[in-house]
């Protein structure tokens, strides 16, 4: 029996763990190797673990989403403490399955890194029970990120654990530059690897329209055939009319949030790049704003949420690749393969 | 069809309806198809779910105009959008002229033509009336007919699906029935042909205009009114003004200023005689004048002579000229003479109270009789009262002569004839152009905006907006990104110190408030320090901030500061901004704006007088004048960029600072699309 390899990737909350897996994983696929995907701790509370649908869905994996994630974590998961032993096997029983006729598992970090330390379930845990080949991911924002990074690779060598290395993920095109010039060298400096240094790209897992519509338990009033338009940000309809245009134009595929009576507000917004146009308070607009977006072919969605409570609602929708998201897959497998050292850790899963 | 028949319509009419014989009389027919011959006009009267049947119909039978009064289209949303965009592409299909629909119908007095529901025909007249209203305008005509005021034509515009109002406008000015243009309208849909075809229009003959939703409020009921964005008051404004467009603010200006046009010349210049039977109201007239910018004329001393000759001793000879409580009407005629042949008077106002016993009537005939034979200056009178001037006031509107209840409004119309008359000589002078850009400057503009929107902002950086600017030609203080401490020393070195530092986000607006900005540095350690220095500081003010870098700038000694600045309105295209710059622009206000669209050298000009920094710019107190040339070439410029750079939607250029010789930009800002 040839060996199951094991690559395993952790990284602080919103790092982009999960797209990095994908990339990975498919690229490893298309290289012809048997891929299976295994998440030892799942975020997944009444949902499946989304992350695990995704890639469950991606490798056509026929193991359903509660073998591949064996235990969900918690804020408050210590009510079903018990000795460590327990969960531990319960975990590696999982990889059993799920590594079965596989020839490489990528295995997907938790939340974060200390998530579940606890029962010995935190990502030193599980890097001693299998040995995999450690990735670390970074979003930078700025130069403290490089102290996060510098922080998981002694960390993780203190404890022996094989650190391939660390990606820089999301980094702002403000920064790139000293990014490849100054936070390399710090890095390399101190003996570490960076593996990748990949550009921010604001397009990845948007939401769409649709989505916008199904949180806000919206009517679909005119656009319809737009609504798979990504949204990029919101803008809030609560300002003068000469104002308005200020704001409007300054923010492209914008989804403008305004009460129903706000004719000129929905005019204006009409008149900028607006990817939706969403009216609250339940007030259905004049029949001549709904002319105007539909000669746009802008979505109208009608809800009867006040504005702040739609705002608040918005806050709702995360920023996931979706299964069936193939824009974004194709953006993630580019990003993988013109900023990262690919072939590098495509070579060193080999051997 | 009572109507069409009662207006008078010499032409045939052929009634169609699918159930009746016949229609008052008129044998009808079951469709268009079966009228035996050519049809010209067809007037559309159906429930709005068969209008698309019977525009193709109308179509197939080759009738030229389409006259669609039926409702339920633009204005209803939804299907009612569809059904329109259906409707007007039979009309192109079958190159119908389409009016409405959603409207009340068309009139024409001349021709006669009563194709509307206005219960009766108005007088006709020299004026033609537009309104986006139809309610309203069928009101005015029925007012009208209690007035005397009479129409050469009346177009109800409704949703301007197919002809607005510039086609309406445009084919008025070549009408000989026609002498006025009034128009009520609630927005104006394309802008830019509504200026260019005013231009023309109003070298010829006075378009006035009544335009709804000035106010915040207003905009905002005028906007769900007709569905379409307000574009904003300063644009409109603008627009009225560079096309030559009288702009009243009530229904009643609107036929103050109607009335004088249609029946007086027009003034050579703005010197107005006040001729009167009163004090008070003389002086009130006289105030007005001032406040309308006529000049209160200075009688030459030939007419004083005359008048003092002609005059009781206790008449006032000067103007205002005050022929006393009791004068008869010889006194009036005589004065009105007198003042008529007067070279320096251009223009004249006959006031009267009517004090015991004062033969209003008979004034009023003398009046007109002067008028009649004289007909050179434009008269106006001002009868006050009520019962005592009820007959002279409908003897003075029968013969020509605009009569108004007060001296205010009376001076008003005066006013708009002298404003008009100065259109009409301002443009027979070709005016000069502002100069066409090299093309590369496009280029060069677009290929930074590319980079910006790849990027995915929308506000240009400081250097970027620069060398967009400089690209036109517009003088700029040197300005470049730094994305190092390094880099920064490297091109202060290259600008020659000492410079100033700023901090590159698009998202900071007030930099200096954050430790974002140091100037006269002047020494390549004081770059360094000041670089690292920034960063931080801005990071600790805005965590979140992207910063692209540092700019470094050429420090400039200190000059007037001015703004000029672009937003782009969705009606009219890009509006220049020009007045006092700084810190204090929002507190002081002293700006003005233009349309870019067709603006010449001389509007330029015109609009840097405008301002109060004008005053400033020629030297005021002991400082020297400032360079106008130049800064009237640097609008020139501003405005020629922002037409060539349809992405470009808003710039500000806070300060530009002017020099006895040039100017220099120094905070440059531009937004893009």
């Amino acid at each position: 029996v040839a060996k199951v390899r094991n690559v395993y990737v952790i990284g602080p909350s919103g790092s982009g763990k999960t797209a990095l897996c994908a990339a990975l994983a498919l690229e490893l696929k298309e290289a012809g190797y048997k891929v299976a995907y295994f998440k030892p701790v799942g975020a997944g509370g009444d949902t499946p673990d989304e992350d695990a649908v995704l890639l469950r869905e991606l490798l056509g994996m026929e193991l359903p989403v509660e073998k591949i994630v064996p235990f969900n974590s918690s804020a408050f998961y210590l009510w079903r403490y018990e000795p460590p032993g327990t969960f531990v096997d319960r975990v590696k029983e999982a990889y059993e399955a799920v590594a079965e006729g596989a020839d490489v598992v990528v295995i997907g970090g938790a939340p974060s890194p200390y998530h579940l330390a606890s029962l010995g379930l935190d990502a030193i845990g599980i890097a001693q029970l299998f040995k995999p080949l450690v990735l670390t991911v970074h979003r930078v924002f700025n130069d403290l990120s490089i102290d996060v990074a510098i922080f998981y690779q002694e960390y993780l060598r203190t404890h022996q654990v094989a650190v391939q290395g660390a990606i820089l993920n999301h980094v702002p095109r403000t920064l790139l530059d000293k990014a490849r010039d100054v936070y390399r060298r710090v890095l390399e400096d101190r003996g570490y690897r960076v593996l990748g240094i990949i550009p921010q790209r604001p397009e990845i897992a948007l939401p769409t329209v649709r989505e916008f519509a199904e949180v806000l338990d919206a009517e679909v009033l005119a656009g319809e055939e737009s609504v798979n338009r990504v949204v990029e940000d919101i803008v809030v309809g609560a300002m003068t009319l000469e104002s308005a245009m200020r704001y409007f134009r300054r923010v492209p595929n914008k989804a403008v949030i305004t009460g129903g009576d706000r004719a000129d507000l929905a005019l204006a917004a009409l008149e900028t790049n607006t990817s939706a146009l969403v009216l609250t308070g339940g007030l259905y607009p004049e029949g001549r704003v709904l002319s105007q977006a539909e000669e746009k072919g802008v979505p109208v969605l009608l809800t009867n949420y006040d504005t702040y409570a739609a705002v608040e609602q918005l806050r709702l929708i995360t920023r996931k690749i979706r299964p069936g998201d193939q824009r974004s897959l194709q953006l993630v497998r580019e990003n993988f393969r013109e900023y990262c050292a690919y072939r590098d850790i495509l070579e060193a899963i080999k051997d | 069809m009572r109507n069409l028949l009662g207006g008078g319509y010499r032409g045939r009419i052929y009634p169609v309806n699918l159930r009746a014989e016949s229609i008052l009389g008129l044998p009808a027919y079951r469709s268009v198809k079966e009228v035996p011959h050519d049809v010209d006009l067809a007037v559309v009267a159906v429930p709005a779910a068969s209008v698309l049947e019977v525009a193709r119909q109308c179509g197939r039978k080759g009738v030229k105009f389409l006259v669609v009064i039926s409702a339920g289209f633009r204005e209803i949303g939804g299907e009612g959008s569809r059904r329109e965009k259906e409707l007007v592409s039979i009309c192109r299909e079958f190159n119908m002229g389409l009016v409405g629909p959603n409207c009340l119908g068309i009139i024409d007095t001349h021709t006669p033509l009563n194709a509307t529901f206005a219960p009766q025909m108005p007088q006709d007249g020299k004026i033609a009336f537009f309104s986006q209203s139809g309610a309203l305008g069928v009101a005015i005509l029925d007012w009208s007919l209690t007035t005397g005021i009479g129409f050469s034509r009346f177009v109800s515009l409704g949703n301007k699906a197919g002809l607005d109002e510039v086609d309406f406008i445009q084919d008025a000015a070549q009408d000989p029935y026609t002498e006025v243009i009034l128009c009520y309208l609630e927005g104006i849909a394309d802008g830019r042909r509504f200026l260019e075809v005013a231009r023309e229009v109003t070298r010829q003959k006075p378009v006035i205009v009544i335009k709804a939703g000035a106010s915040e409020a207003g905009a905002r009921a005028a906007s769900s009114h007709t569905g379409s964005l307000a574009g904003s008051e300063v644009a409109y404004t603008a627009a009225f003004r560079q096309g030559g467009i009288f702009r009243a603010y009530s229904t009643e200006e609107l036929f103050d200023l109607a009335l004088a046009f249609s029946t007086q010349p027009l003034p050579r210049a703005n010197r107005v005689a006040v001729l009167t039977n009163a004090g008070g109201p003389g002086i009130l007239a006289t105030d007005a004048a001032e406040r309308q910018g006529l000049a209160v004329a200075r009688l030459s001393k030939e007419t004083v002579e005359e008048l003092r000759k002609n005059l009781p001793p206790e008449a006032s000879l000067y103007n205002p000229v005050d022929v006393l409580g009791d004068a008869p009407p010889e006194r009036y005629a005589v004065a009105l003479e007198k003042l008529g042949n007067d070279p320096h008077i251009d223009s004249l106002l006959a006031l009267l109270t009517p004090q015991a016993g004062i033969p209003a009537t008979q004034i009023a005939h003398l009046v007109a009789d002067y008028h009649q034979e004289k007909r050179g200056k434009p008269l106006v009178a001002a009868f006050m009262g009520g019962e005592a001037v009820r007959e002279a006031v409908s003897v003075l509107k029968n013969r020509g002569i605009p009569c108004y209840p007060t001296p205010e409004r009376a001076v008003a119309a005066l006013a708009a004839l002298a404003r008009y008359a100065m259109v009409r000589q301002k443009s027979a002078v070709k005016a000069r152009e502002c100069p066409t850009p090299n093309p590369a400057a496009r280029d060069k503009a677009e290929e930074i905006f590319q980079q910006v929107r790849q990027d995915r902002r929308a506000v240009l950086l400081g250097s970027e907006a620069v060398a967009v600017a400089e690209a036109f030609g517009i003088p700029c203080a040197r300005t470049r990104l730094a994305r190092s401490p390094e880099e920064a020393v490297a091109i202060a070195r290259e600008i020659g110190f000492p410079v100033a530092l700023k901090i590159a986000s698009p998202h900071i607006v007030h930099k200096t408030d954050i430790g974002g900005v140091r100037l006269g540095l002047s020494s390549a350690e004081e770059v360094r320090r000041a670089y690292v220095e920034i960063v931080e500081s801005v990071q600790r003010f805005f965590s979140q901030a992207d910063i692209y870098g540092v700019e470094v700038q050429q420090m400039m000694p200190p000059g007037t500061e001015l703004i000029i600045g672009i937003t782009r309105d969705t009606q009219f295209g890009p509006l220049l901004m020009f007045g006092l710059g700084g810190v204090y622009v929002d507190l002081l206000k002293d700006v003005a704006f233009r349309l870019t669209y067709g603006l010449s050298r001389d509007d330029v000009l015109e609009m840097i007088r405008e301002t109060k920094a004008y005053t400033l710019l020629r030297g005021y107190r002991g400082q020297p004048p400032r360079d106008m040339e130049s800064l009237a070439e640097v609008l020139c410029r501003v405005a020629r960029l922002a037409e060539e750079l349809p992405g470009l939607v808003e710039m500000d250029i806070n300060p530009v600072l002017a020099y006895e010789q040039g100017l220099a930009a120094l905070d440059v800002k531009m937004t893009i699309a």
